[in-house]
């Protein structure tokens, strides 16, 4: 379909590489990537002998008909690690990234682009494109349950039984790079050279310090790290994360600048994850701004989105958490204070997002800006849990002990520096994912919707455009395989590989199409025992309580995309429908519901749910009464 | 989940430190050898206050309740001087700003040595009481609130010093040694705070200076005569670093340029002396602040140098309204 609809000049998506219309000096390295594929192999060599007889008059044809392709679109995919729907410009954010900003200014805004509710399994679907119950992180490393260790599909890393974007690309004859955060194994099968990237620098753990090699644990203090297949005994002189990062993608992109290939950059940020480590000079762009609350931020946030078209008119703010206060009520210290951590969050951001311009700006200076697709998101929800606390709250065990000495400074002051650790908490997390509810982990839109922004020579819809269709993060692969010209194998490695479940986005940002799903297409969630299913306008969730209600809930997603209103009970109908499709979902993608959840005991730690009812009580929102002047006396002797 | 309770441990931690801050560097400035340990002038919350007690052991050849440090050569003094203090912050056109007044007392004795002859003098009771004021010119804005406070780093911040002493002190005319001076006396300075690297406790490191001159008015009575002192100018220098988050420590270094005195027209020698020592300081609690110092000057062989060494103790409580009233709620006394 995607060779229809989209054309590179004479390059078509979907032509197979090393076909005649490919430049010449691209013919070696086709061939042997080639070799290494064995539906071109066979094609190539039937293709051989013919080409043979051919000879001269067929050569020139070749030679004047590649004069005139241009090279195939080289891929850069940005991955903010826990960014929010809401923490860009371009999606409402207070927060200044001019350089993602730019990407959307040249391209496209998407407003219902679905990750999953955590990182790995994210990142598992956008590099196999295949389910996660079904590629390994049916649960994440970290929670594997009891009943499902040992079970095909829930390995806690990317297994063997799928073929990965990079390795699909190598083969069609991209060199393929990769930075940042991994966490989808760690063992040397596992890492990202063994996975198809040519060249890497990573973090195979989910998070870690950004200025050294420590962790969170007491069982494992040390972050891992490879480069280029290689595990790392140091980190590089002069390291910060996001900045190394970045400086070793230009360095691989420019190792092999110049050879004809196009290339596929995974740019994994371990940016904004907390802890916010981040260089003095980027914590003070925003000292005070947060002082006013949440509530406030995040009402400006949604005004904004509004205005840009991000958010419908009418769009209302999902309900504060219970738990949370009313800013207003804080102390001028409190909001000070928990404000200081969001004006950190805010610098990770502006940061990542400076690093982000240098790349940018490389990719201009070398020529390949403008051949380049750029694809920004985030993994997941924002972060409203406090990992560090789960780690090393109690005194006494292990692991406090590990974090009284390697991670204790924790005065405001060394915010930022290492051995610190700020999460910004469910407060700021509900503004990172404005208007929706809810955050990372969970179901509810503000744990799985991001923001998506794609840009490129791939891009035919208007410039700046916002598009409100149906997107999940599998449909990366398949529609980064089209632009490619490759196609997914039924085997790879003499294996049968498991469908994909995307859809390519081709026909989509060729501006053919609106949305790459009908209406009666869905998709479907499952992680930690939290569950979802969206189908056009309408959503199904089971949640742990307190947080969901241990039951299925209904929501319409285009009249509540806060999910404020619960339709299950006033519309059965359609819950049992949506209900069916989730179990054909689970069937068809081997769920088994865990038997221990990292959820399982919240109800116990969190205080009874009750509504949010602004202004309530009376009693501490009532403000001084002031009698009319004309009635006001001194008292009498 | 950190949920549960989040922000009022926030509220709780965030008056801890505010605490703290408010009591360090807040007392008033010990006279021997005029110099004010390091720390005194960081800035704390406005609307603090501070009561300072400061002892000290000092002996030389001059009398430490003089400002002016007068060589007496051939004097050997000891004295024990007791400070009692009060200081209160406040903002003053937006700028952090300090006012305090002091009360020296003790006692001193000696032997003066002229050509063979001993003389022993003695003196006690109370010194001149002192007022001071400083306010910030360059730095930071005032903390007014408790936010302010937290976000509080000197950066580089230089500040107008104004100390006058009253004359009222205990004198007796027919002795050279006195607690009260006689006269009024007082001091213009700029102290310069110099912030190195971050400002987190148990990392702080700064550079500080104190800059001053003294003037002095005549003495009309002293044993019978007049006494004049040139204006005597001061630098103080401190290289302060913390050792952990309550102990820290400095360098301290004194000049001396001037003050020449005259009595009945008959000139003595004007001071050019240095003065070296350390401090020791220690966080008690969140009130109580204490710094333990010595200093001895340096170029002091000849009989007419300025000849002193000085053990120091300083005692320092500090409080303020919002932060004793936020405990009070929290069961913390």
């Amino acid at each position: 379909m995607g060779q229809s609809l989209i054309q590179w000049g004479r390059y078509r998506p979907g032509a197979i590489p090393g076909h005649a219309n490919r430049r010449a000096d691209e013919d070696p390295d086709g061939r042997r990537m080639n070799a290494r594929s064995h539906t071109f192999t066979f094609r190539l060599k039937g293709f051989m002998a013919a080409a043979a007889i051919l000879t001269a008059g067929i050569l020139l044809q070749t030679a004047q008909a590649t004069a005139e392709t241009p090279r195939r679109p080289n891929i850069v995919i940005i991955l903010g690690d826990d960014m929010g729907f809401a923490d860009m410009g371009s999606y409402g954010s207070e927060i200044k990234t001019p350089n993602l900003d730019s990407l959307a200014k040249g391209g496209v805004r998407f407003t219902d682009f679905y990750t999953h509710a955590s990182c790995s399994p994210t990142r598992s679907m956008l590099l196999s494109g295949v389910d996660t119950h079904l590629n390994g992180l049916g649960n994440m490393d970290e929670w594997t349950a009891p009943n499902q260790r040992g079970v095909a599909g829930y390995e806690g890393y990317l297994n063997n039984q799928v073929a990965t974007l990079p390795q699909l690309l190598k083969d069609a004859g991209y060199h393929t790079y990769m930075v940042g955060k991994w966490h989808m194994g760690k063992a040397p099968g596992q890492i990202p050279a063994a996975r198809g990237f040519e060249r890497d620098f990573s973090l195979l753990d989910g998070a870690g310090s950004y200025w050294d090699m420590y962790n969170f644990t007491g069982a494992a203090p040390l972050s891992v790290f490879t480069e280029d297949g290689r595990y790392l005994t140091k980190l590089p002189d002069d390291y910060y994360a996001t900045k190394t990062y970045t400086d070793k993608m230009i360095e691989f992109i420019d190792a092999n600048h110049g050879d004809g290939k196009p290339f596929f950059a995974y740019v994994s940020h371990q940016a904004p994850h907390d802890p916010y480590h981040l260089p003095k000079e980027w914590r003070s762009r925003h000292v005070g701004e947060y002082d006013k609350g949440w509530d406030a931020v995040r009402q400006a946030r949604l005004k904004r989105q509004i205005e840009l078209g991000i958010m419908p008119k009418g769009t209302q703010l999902a309900e504060r958490m219970w738990f949370l206060p009313d800013p207003v009520v804080l102390a001028p210290a409190a909001r000070a204070m928990l404000g200081k951590k969001m004006e950190l969050y805010a610098g990770m951001m502006e940061n990542m997002d400076f690093h982000v311009g240098r790349l940018i700006d490389h990719l201009k200076a070398i020529g390949e800006y403008d051949n380049t697709i750029f694809i920004v998101f985030g993994d997941n929800g924002a972060e409203g849990t406090d990992l560090f606390k789960m780690i090393a709250g109690k005194p006494g065990t292990r692991d406090f002990l590990f974090a009284a000495i390697k991670w204790s400074q924790n005065h405001p002051n060394a915010w930022g520096d290492p051995g610190s650790y700020v999460g910004y908490g469910p407060m700021w997390a509900q503004v990172s994912m404005t208007p929706f509810s809810q955050y990372k982990g969970w179901m509810g839109e503000g744990g799985i919707r991001n923001a998506l922004i794609v840009s490129g020579p791939v891009v035919k819809r208007p410039k700046e455009s916002i598009n409100h269709g149906l997107l999940h993060v599998a449909d990366i692969m398949p529609t980064l395989l089209e632009v490619a010209g490759a196609s997914y194998p039924k085997q790879h490695n003499g294996q049968d590989l498991p469908p994909l479940i995307g859809k390519s986005w081709v026909p989509m940002l060729a501006g053919q199409v609106d949305s790459p799903r009908t209406e009666k297409d869905y998709l479907a969630w499952e992680l930690f025992g939290n569950r979802a299913v969206r189908q056009g306008e309408w959503k199904i969730r089971w949640e742990y309580k307190p947080l969901g209600k241990a039951d299925w809930e209904l929501f319409n997603l285009t009249a509540d995309p806060a999910e404020r209103t619960d339709l299950a009970a006033e519309r059965p109908d359609k819950l049992q429908e949506m209900i069916k499709l989730w179990e054909n979902y689970a069937q068809a993608n081997n769920v088994i519901l865990p038997s221990r959840s990292v959820f399982e005991t919240l109800e116990d730690q969190l205080p009874p749910r009750v509504p949010d009812d602004p202004g309530y009580p009376p009693l501490i929102n009532k403000k001084q009464f002031v009698p009319p002047k004309d009635m006001m006396a001194e008292p009498k002797p | 989940m950190k949920n549960k309770g989040n922000w009022q441990k926030s509220v709780v931690w965030s008056g801890m430190v505010v605490a703290a801050l408010s009591t360090i560097g807040v007392f008033c400035p010990p006279q021997g050898m005029a110099q004010v340990p390091a720390r005194f002038y960081w800035k704390t919350l406005s609307g603090g206050n501070a009561v300072p007690l400061i002892v000290e052991s000092i002996s030389g050849n001059t009398n430490p309740f003089d400002s002016a440090h007068t060589v007496t050569p051939g004097a050997d003094f000891d004295a024990t001087l007791a400070i009692l203090g009060y200081a209160h912050t406040f903002s003053l056109f937006d700028r952090s700003a300090m006012a305090a007044v002091i009360m020296p007392m003790g006692r001193i004795s000696g032997d003066v040595t002229v050509a063979g002859r001993s003389v022993h003098q003695s003196a006690e009771g109370f010194g001149d009481p002192m007022l001071e004021f400083d306010i910030n010119l360059f730095g930071p804005p005032a903390q007014k609130t408790i936010p302010d406070a937290m976000r509080y780093e000197p950066g580089f911040s230089v500040d107008l010093l104004a100390d006058l002493a009253l004359p009222i002190g205990e004198y007796n005319s027919d002795k050279s040694l006195n607690l009260g001076q006689n006269r009024w006396y007082g001091r213009l300075g700029m102290p310069i705070i110099w912030q190195l690297g971050s400002w987190v406790p148990g990392r702080r490191t700064t550079l500080e200076f104190l800059p001053a001159v003294w003037f002095f008015g005549d003495n009309d009575d002293y044993v019978g005569q007049t006494m004049e002192t040139d204006p005597l100018f001061q630098l103080d220098a401190h290289l302060s670093r913390d050792f952990t988050e309550l102990l820290w420590g400095s360098l301290d270094a004194a000049v001396y340029n001037g003050g020449e005195p005259t009595v009945d027209g008959v000139q003595g020698k004007e001071l050019s002396n240095v003065g070296m020592g350390f401090t020791l300081g220690y966080g008690v609690n969140e009130n109580l602040n204490l710094t333990f110092s010595y200093k001895s000057t340096l170029n002091d062989d000849a009989p007419d140098d300025l000849r002193m060494d000085v053990f120091m103790v300083t005692l320092v409580f500090g409080w303020h309204p919002i932060i004793e009233g936020s405990r009070r709620l929290q069961g913390q006394e």
